[in-house]
C-alpha cells in the first residue's frame, strides 16, 4: 500500500517559522548574554544552529550551542538505569545561572525533553530552562510544555510527522503520513 | 597528625621543605626513617604512576607496605563504608594512601582514620602529590616559580591535577595561560577561588581582535591584581588556535603543560574533535626553543612522539621525580606526628545543618551525596563579592553554590537571604541558630513560618477547595484509561494531604480503591512510599505501566516536579505522569506545566501563595493565602532584634 504523505510546511514555511521562532526565543530572555541553546541530536541540533545563525544576524549575539544525545537517558531503554549515563553531553555548554534553551524537531509524549532535562541537570543549575520545537504534536504521556513552537499539528497515533532539514536530507519539510498500523513509537 | 587531602594543607614553606627533603633523596635512602613503619594502599580506581611511586618511595625509606589488589574487590564491594574502611585500616598501618572516583572522598576518611591519609586522587577534586611533583619538576627545570608562564592545555575541567596546579601555581606566583578545549574550561569554583584566596581576578574580554578569534563563545582573561599578568581563555578550538598563538606571542612560554582527556570522568562523551596538541610544528617554532613540555600521563594522543626524544619533553623526567617527592612528603608527615593540625587551610566559619533538613551539596559526584553516612553534609560560610553574595563551599568537595534562604532555630522563622542579614547571620552562626534551607518549601517542611509578612489575602476559602478536588478528581477518572492502573503521587507533606482527598472522591465515584503514594522530594532516604492500601506485605510501591497522578499544592519555578519526576524514572518507567496542583502561580523556570488546576492565579516574585489545610499543623480550615514574604532589607533591624517567639 502506497504512503499516503501530506506535505504541512514547504520550504519557504520552515524558514520563516525557524525566523520567528528565534524572535520568540530573544524575546523571551531578559538578557540575552546569559542565552544558551542546546540541541537534542539530531534534527534539534541542525535546528539549534540555525536559530542560533538568525540570532546573531538579528541581534549580534553569538550565542553558544550545545548538543545533546538524550539517548543514555530514556527511560525506554532498560539499561539505561543500570549504567551511569555516559556520552549524553557531545558539546558540554557551562548552563549555571543560564537561560536554556533545549531544542527538538518534534515534540510528542515529552520523554524526550525529560530525558533532556536529566542530562542538562547534570552540568549545573541553569537560571531557567525553556523548550521550543518546530512541531508539537500534541498527545504528551508527562507534565511537559513546549514553550516555543513552531507548529501545533493535530496528528492521531497512528500517523507520523517527519520532518527534514536542508542539512541532513538537502529539504526543509515537514511532513504527515499514516503509520502502517504499527503500536506508537 | 597531619593529612594531605588538599594542596591548600601545605604552606608554600612546607612545600619548600618538602622539595629541599626531596633534593637529599639519596640520604632519605641511606637514612631509612621509616623503619618499621607501615604504609596502606587503598586505590578504588586504577593507577600505575601513583601507586608504584608511593610503594616505591616507601620501601626506599625503609618502610613497607600492604595493600589491597583491587579495592572493588574487597570488602567495599560487600558495603563497607568508607568511614569503616578508615578507621579499621587505621590499625593496620601508619599512614594510608587513597584514590577513589568520588569528590572528596578521601577527606571523608582523613575524618575517620586515626593515622595521616594522602589524597592520591579523589573523583574530579584534587590530586595534591601530583601537583607537588609537577612544581618540582618546574623548579628543578626552570630553578624558580616565581613569574613563569605556564599554559595549561586541554582538559581543565575534569583533570583533577589541573586544579590542584593551578592554585599552587597562583601561590608561588606564576603566570597561567589556560588552552580549554571546548566545553572543558576550569569550572567556576577553581576560578572563585583563584579570585577571593589568592587575589587572581577575572574580567570578561572586552578587545573587538580577541571575540573575533574566539568563536561562538565567551572568552575570559584571568589576570591576578598584583604583581603578574595572567591570560585566561577558554573554549578556544583548533581552528583559532594558530592566531590565538600569534596574538599572544609576546608572551615568553616557560612550560606547556598538557592533559589528556579525562573520558572516563565525562558527563558529556568525546567534545567535538578539537582537543589542543602538541606536534612537531611546535618543536620548530623559535619562540618555543625553551619552553617545556609537561604531561601528568597516560597521555593519549595529544602529544606527538617526536617530543620524546627531544630536551623539551621532560613528562618521563617529571614522572620519575615522583619516587623523591613521595620519599620527602612521606618523611615530612612524618616528623609532624602525632597532634600537629595543618595551618595551610584558611579558617573559615565552618557550618552543619543544626536541623533534620539542610542544604545539600549540589554535586552529584560528590561524597556527601554517594555515602552520607561517611560523610555528613558539611560546608565553609563566607560572603564573596561587593554585594555580599553568601556562599556555601562543600568541606569535601569544595563545590560553592549561593544561600537562598536562612532561618531562625529558636523562632522556627524562614527568610530569603539578603547581603543587609550579613551581621545577623554572622551572629546565628555564632550561637548555633543559623538554619539555611535550599528552598522555601524545605523551611515549610521542618515548620517554619516566614519572618514577617505582608497582609494575607484569602485565595480560596474552605468551599472552593472542596469544589475544586472534586473538579480535579472528576477530570482525573475522565482522563484515566485503565483504573487498574492508576496511581495517586501526593508530594509530601500538602500534595499528600491533597492526593488523600482526592482518592477519597475518585473512590467513590468509582466504588473500588485506588493505589495512593507519596514522594518525598528533600528527604534522604525513602523517596517513594505506599500509603494506600497499607498492607506491609505488598512490597514496594511499583511505578511501571502505572498512570500516575502526581498531587502538589501549588506550582510555581517547578523544580519540585522536575524533581518528582526524576525521582519516579529513576524507579521505573510509568506509562504516563500527569500534574494536579491546587494553585498555579506561575513563574515557570523549568518547562513543567499542569494537567489539572484548581485556580491559577497571577502573583509577583515576593509573594508567597500556601496552602493550609484542616489537620495540617493545628489548622482549622482549609484555605489557600497568598501574602509578600519579608523584605529583609527593610526589616533587618527587626531581624537582628531579639525577636524570639
Amino acid at each position: 500500500m502506497a504512503e499516503e504523505r501530506t506535505v504541512l510546511l514547504g520550504p519557504d514555511e520552515v524558514g520563516r517559522t525557524i525566523k520567528r521562532m528565534a524572535h520568540e526565543v530573544l524575546e523571551r530572555s531578559a538578557s540575552p548574554n546569559d542565552l544558551v541553546l542546546i540541541g537534542i541530536r539530531s534534527r534539534g541540533v541542525h535546528l539549534a544552529r540555525r536559530l542560533a545563525r538568525r540570532i546573531r544576524e538579528s541581534a549580534d549575539i553569538d550565542v553558544p550551542v550545545g548538543v545533546v544525545d538524550v539517548t543514555p537517558y530514556r527511560d525506554d531503554r532498560t539499561e539505561a538505569r543500570q549504567a551511569a549515563p555516559v556520552g549524553a553531553f557531545e558539546t558540554p555548554v557551562a548552563v549555571d545561572e543560564k537561560m536554556i534553551v533545549l531544542i527538538d524537531d518534534v515534540i510528542f509524549r515529552g520523554r524526550t525533553i525529560r530525558a533532556a532535562l536529566e542530562a542538562v541537570e547534570g552540568l549545573g543549575r541553569p537560571k531557567r530552562i525553556l523548550v521550543a520545537a518546530l512541531i508539537d504534536r500534541g498527545a504528551r504521556e508527562l507534565p511537559i510544555r513546549a514553550d516555543i513552537i513552531g507548529r501545533n499539528i493535530d496528528a492521531g497515533d497512528d500517523q507520523r510527522v517527519n520532518v527534514s532539514l536542508q542539512e541532513a536530507d538537502g529539504l526543509d519539510q515537514v511532513t504527515v503520513a499514516d503509520w502502517p498500523s504499527r503500536h506508537r513509537s | 597528625m597531619r593529612s594531605l587531602t588538599t594542596i591548600a594543607d601545605l604552606t608554600n614553606d612546607e612545600i619548600e621543605e618538602i622539595f629541599s627533603l626531596a633534593d637529599a633523596a639519596a640520604k632519605l635512602r641511606a637514612d631509612r626513617p621509616a623503619q618499621g613503619s607501615i604504609m596502606a594502599t587503598l586505590f578504588y580506581e586504577p593507577s600505575t604512576r601513583t601507586r608504584l611511586s608511593f610503594e616505591s618511595a616507601m620501601q626506599r625509606l625503609g618502610g613497607t607496605v600492604i595493600s589491597c589488589s583491587d579495592m572493588r574487590a574487597s570488602s567495599a564491594a560487600k558495603g563497607e563504608s568508607l568511614a569503616d574502611t578508615a578507621r579499621v585500616v587505621s590499625a593496620y598501618a601508619d599512614v594510608l594512601v587513597v584514590r577513589h572516583n568520588w569528590d572528596g572522598a578521601v577527606q571523608a576518611m582523613a575524618q575517620h582514620a586515626d593515622v595521616p591519609v594522602i589524597n592520591a586522587g579523589d573523583g574530579g577534586h584534587e590530586h595534591p602529590t601530583q601537583t607537588l611533583c609537577d612544581l618540582y619538576t618546574l623548579r628543578q627545570e626552570k630553578g624558580h616559580l616565581k613569574g613563569l608562564t605556564v599554559v595549561l592545555c586541554g582538559d581543565l575541567k575534569n583533570g583533577r591535577t589541573i586544579h590542584s596546579l593551578v592554585f599552587a601555581l597562583a601561590r608561588f606566583g606564576a603566570n597561567v595561560v589556560t588552552l580549554a578545549a571546548n566545553g572543558m574550561e576550569l569550572p567556576q569554583y577553581v576560578i572563585d577561588r583563584l579570585e577571593r584566596d589568592y587575589d587572581y581576578a577575572l574580567a570578561p574580554v572586552a578587545a573587538g581582535d580577541l571575540s573575533a578569534v574566539v568563536s561562538e563563545t565567551d572568552a575570559l582573561y584571568l589576570t591576578p591584581k598584583q604583581p603578574h599578568q595572567l591570560a585566561l581563555f577558554t573554549q578556544v578550538d583548533q581552528v583559532i588556535q594558530a592566531r590565538l598563538n600569534t596574538m599572544t606571542a609576546g608572551l615568553r612560554y616557560d612550560a606547556f603543560y598538557m592533559t589528556r582527556k579525562q573520558k572516563e570522568r565525562m558527563k558529556g562523551g568525546a567534545a567535538n574533535g578539537s582537543y589542543p596538541t602538541i606536534g612537531p610544528d611546535f618543536l620548530r617554532e623559535q619562540r618555543f626553543q625553551d619552553t617545556l613540555v609537561m604531561h601528568p600521563l597516560p597521555r593519549v594522543d595529544e602529544l606527538s612522539p617526536e617530543l620524546d626524544k627531544d630536551r623539551r619533553g621532560i613528562y618521563f623526567k617529571q614522572a620519575a621525580y615522583g619516587v623523591p617527592v613521595r620519599m620527602a612528603l612521606l618523611k615530612f608527615l612524618f616528623d609532624r606526628r602525632p597532634g600537629e593540625a595543618a595551618v595551610g587551610q584558611q579558617a573559615l566559619r565552618s557550618y552543619q545543618s543544626p536541623e533534620a533538613l539542610g542544604p545539600q551539596c549540589r554535586n552529584a559526584n560528590c561524597v556527601t551525596a554517594k555515602e552520607p553516612i561517611s560523610a555528613p553534609q558539611k560546608f565553609a560560610l563566607f560572603t564573596v563579592g561587593e554585594i555580599g553574595t553568601l556562599i556555601l563551599a562543600c568541606s569535601y568537595c569544595d563545590h560553592r553554590f549561593k544561600v537562598e534562604y536562612i532561618g531562625h532555630v529558636p523562632s522556627k522563622r524562614y527568610c530569603a537571604y539578603d547581603h543587609a542579614l550579613g551581621a545577623t547571620v554572622g551572629a546565628w552562626l555564632q550561637s548555633g541558630d543559623l538554619a539555611i534551607f535550599d528552598s522555601i518549601k524545605e523551611a515549610e517542611e521542618l515548620g517554619y513560618e516566614p519572618f514577617s509578612a505582608g497582609p494575607q489575602r484569602e485565595l480560596m476559602d474552605e468551599n472552593e477547595i472542596r469544589s475544586a478536588i472534586t473538579e480535579i478528581s472528576r477530570q482525573i477518572l475522565r482522563d484515566c484509561r485503565d483504573p487498574d492502573r492508576l496511581l495517586l503521587l501526593g508530594v509530601r507533606s500538602v500534595g499528600t494531604q491533597l492526593a488523600q482527598r482526592m482518592a477519597a472522591e475518585i473512590e467513590a465515584m468509582l466504588q473500588r480503591k485506588v493505589e495512593l503514594g507519596e514522594i518525598e522530594i528533600y528527604g534522604s532516604g525513602d523517596e517513594l512510599k505506599r500509603l494506600m492500601p497499607s498492607d506491609p506485605d505488598l512490597g514496594p510501591l511499583i511505578l511501571k505501566d502505572r498512570e500516575i497522578i502526581l498531587i502538589d499544592d501549588v506550582i510555581h519555578t517547578g523544580r519540585t516536579v522536575k524533581s518528582a519526576l526524576s525521582i519516579i524514572f529513576r524507579s521505573g518507567r510509568p506509562q504516563s505522569v500527569r500534574l494536579a496542583v491546587l494553585v498555579d502561580r506561575g513563574h515557570r523556570e523549568v518547562p513543567v506545566k499542569p494537567n489539572y488546576i484548581g485556580k491559577s492565579i497571577p502573583s509577583s516574585a515576593k509573594d508567597r501563595v500556601r496552602v493550609k489545610l484542616r489537620g495540617l499543623d493545628r489548622e482549622e480550615r482549609d484555605q489557600a493565602i497568598i501574602y509578600t514574604i519579608v523584605n529583609p532589607a527593610r526589616d533587618a533591624q527587626s531581624l537582628s532584634g531579639k525577636e524570639k517567639t
